[in-house]
């Protein structure tokens, strides 16, 4: 909604100059996070080769794009997690049975009033600071004019001139599959404002119908700068915001459920000119990949219409991305400038905040994702591993407490992006939702280290841990599972072995000796897994090849 | 209704008539307030105290009114009145003036705490639903027009 706000921005005179300096400050900046980038994965992962990795999707993007870049600037709309309404005492619980929270208030009835929440104003600071931004101390409210049923005021309470926070920035990594690197997109505003309610149109009826539980659920636009180039940099862009809101705990930011929505905007120019070409919005997009595959196929089209000479078939308008034909489309052609009339809000006071107020919710703040990928960066982790710890709070937290009872980090990050995280995904759970404690992994880690059970056991204690909860040292006292690392016992049982497959040691001293694998096998079994696998194969091979 | 307001405009008295001089560079947040955005800032901008006269069809098709050509030609004048007043208030020298972003309301802090409170009288205001269908309010048709 706020496209049309930051068009007329655009062109009035105050923001003109703004917009023209941006250009001449983006491509040093671009320049520079690349290197910084390929400088960082090369510190990490120094036998990955990353700099060809990276050269190489880029000189293929270049290809793809044949001389033509394109800009991507996201208006993300985030629902708060508040209890009440923004400016009513209306509670709010996504799927309630239409129509039941509402009061004259968030109804528009006339003579009501509105009065501010003041978790609103809290969490628009919090994820004002997340985003690095300047704090507004004195912000205000106004009211944006437009008629549609799901509106019932007529108006939207919004913040136009003055948003509550402005020129921030956000960090991120993108995924090693994608070629990584690192970015940094420039983040407009931030501002409060109201939802409106759900419209649903019946398709065989003749009349849509109105669900006014959401009209008035307070909601945060955050307005990016067109710093994007590529799907991918886009849906990235949307998944840090998701993490950031869900890690400030200021909304669960869900895209399934409305909670965050991405509107995006797309245009094409040729390499090296400094104006825009003529951007179009695409909505409908319900997950980060949906997003990617979006922006990759307009990008494509629109490069496709320059390059036929049919650039002036790209016009201004709000086009939808149709999951099922994987293509965008016409919704509506923008007619002139929306005019929103916007004017102050007359009937509530203007937000003013102190300093210690914001110090008080500067101190507050949790560790956020991108100071953690840094953190777990300089443990020595991957940025495979780095990026799948942070992007999940709850997955964070646990590899955090793990470290706190003496876990090493490699260790407890393998155990939790492989065996835990598959069995998360067949339950689907979440980390904490289960019964393992980051006290047991940690035991578990440290058993297998010290030698009391074998790696293999470990993951079988995992899977009762994980199901039934209790202890290590309970699980192995109680199946008997301690590893054994007699090397007596070994022997007796490699004897046996041995004695019992008199064709196969035939087979393997006649050269084929891959059949220690075999024996080694056997022998494990016989030991129900608790032989320690060091010993076991010192042990037969000196037996294999004694004559 | 509106011949009624329009009747009693207020003139603004001013104390000394106002110096012929360019407006200050802030009062271009006032334009919006008028129907005038998109007119280029040059001619709002152009004599002290004036503002662009009122487009009547487009005030009335943007508040969702119908007026009849005459109705419009008779309101003009009306509205204009309103504008100009606008326009002196422009006009008035605010160089030496703290910019205040909004009239001051209620003393001290005007928030509310996040605690839900379900409003009693529900039934009321379904009922005051001009055309509901349990449990959704039906409107007209509408698909995607702004």
């Amino acid at each position: 909604m706020a496209l049309t706000l930051l068009r007329g921005m655009r062109t009035s005179i105050p923001f003109r100059s703004n917009s023209g300096m941006f250009f001449t400050v983006l491509r040093p900046q671009l320049s520079r996070f690349t290197t910084r980038a390929t400088e960082s994965a090369q510190a990490t992962e120094p036998k990955a080769a990353p700099k060809s990795i990276q050269l190489a999707t880029k000189e293929a993007a270049e290809q793809k794009t044949q001389g033509f870049e394109a800009v991507i600037g996201i208006e993300t709309h985030v629902q708060l997690s508040t209890v009440t309404k923004a400016f009513c005492s209306c509670p709010y619980n996504y799927g309630s049975q239409p129509n039941s929270t509402i009061c004259p208030t968030c109804m528009g009835h006339p003579g009501t009033l509105p009065v501010l929440n003041e978790k609103v104003i809290e969490c628009a600071v919090k994820l004002g600071l997340a985003l690095n931004c300047e704090i507004s101390m004195t912000s205000k409210f106004d009211r944006k004019q437009y008629f549609y049923p799901d509106l019932p005021k007529g108006y939207q309470i919004s913040q136009f001139d003055i948003p509550i926070a402005k020129k921030g920035y956000v960090d991120l990594d993108l995924p090693v599959e994608f070629g990584g690197g690192h970015r940094k997109f420039g983040i407009t505003r931030v501002h409060m404002e109201e939802d409106a309610g759900k419209l649903l149109h019946s398709e065989s009826g003749s009349y849509s119908q109105v669900d006014l539980n959401r009209a008035g659920v307070p909601l945060l636009e955050i307005v990016s700068e067109p710093d994007m180039r590529t799907g991918i940099e886009a849906a990235e862009y949307g998944a840090e915001l998701q993490r950031i809101v869900r890690y400030l705990g200021v909304s669960n930011g869900n895209m399934q459920e409305g909670s965050l929505r991405c509107d995006v905007n797309v245009s094409v120019r040729p390499v090296g000119q400094s104006e825009f070409g003529t951007k179009v919005e695409i909505k409908n997009m319900n997950s980060f990949s949906e997003i990617n595959r979006a922006i990759d196929y307009e990008i494509s089209r629109q490069i496709l219409l320059h390059k036929e000479g049919q650039a002036d078939q790209i016009v201004q308008e709000t086009r939808l991305w149709d999951e099922s034909s994987q293509k965008t489309f016409t919704m509506r052609k923008k007619e002139g400038l929306a005019d929103y009339r916007y004017f102050p809000e007359p009937d509530l006071p203007e937000v003013v905040l102190t300093a210690d107020y914001i110090d008080e919710i500067s101190k507050s703040m949790p560790e956020l994702p991108e100071a953690k990928r840094r953190r777990y960066e300089n443990m020595g982790l991957s940025m495979q591993d780095v990026l799948f710890l942070a992007n999940d709070d709850n997955v964070a937290h646990f590899f955090d407490s793990t470290l706190e009872h003496g876990a090493d980090a490699k260790l407890a990050c393998n155990w939790i992006m492989g065996d835990i995280a598959a069995y998360l995904k067949n339950e689907k759970l979440s980390i904490n939702e289960t019964k393992l404690t980051p006290l047991e992994l940690s035991e578990l880690i440290a058993s297998i280290k010290n030698g009391t059970i074998s790696g293999k056991i470990g993951k079988e204690i995992l899977v009762e841990l994980i199901a039934k909860g209790g202890t290590v040292k309970g699980v192995i006292e109680e199946k008997d599972l301690v590893q054994i690392a007699d090397p007596a016992a070994i022997e007796a049982m490699v004897d046996k072995v041995i004695a019992d497959n008199p064709k196969q040691l035939e087979q393997y001293r006649a050269g084929k000796t891959k059949l220690q694998g075999f024996f080694a096998g056997q022998v494990m079994k016989a030991s129900k897994g608790k032989a320690n696998p060091v010993l076991l194969n010192k042990i037969l091979g000196e037996k294999l090849n004694a004559n | 209704m509106l011949s009624v307001a329009a009747s009693a405009i207020p003139r603004l008295r001013l104390a000394a008539p106002p110096r012929p001089r360019l407006p200050p560079a802030r009062t271009h947040w006032l334009r919006p307030l008028s129907s005038a955005t998109q007119v280029p800032p040059a001619a709002a901008a152009g004599a002290p105290g004036s503002l662009e006269p009122p487009d009547l069809p487009r005030l009335a098709s943007a508040a969702r009114i119908s007026l009849s050509p005459q109705e419009a030609e008779e309101l003009e004048p009306k509205i204009r009145q309103f504008v100009d007043w606008f326009g002196q208030l422009q006009a008035v020298d605010l160089e030496s003036i703290e910019p205040s972003i909004r009239a001051g309301t209620a003393a001290g802090s005007s928030l509310r705490e996040d605690k839900p409170e379900a409003f009693v009288n529900r039934d009321a205001i379904v009922e005051a639903i001009p055309s509901y269908d349990e449990p959704y309010i039906k409107v007209p048709r509408v698909l995607n027009k702004e």
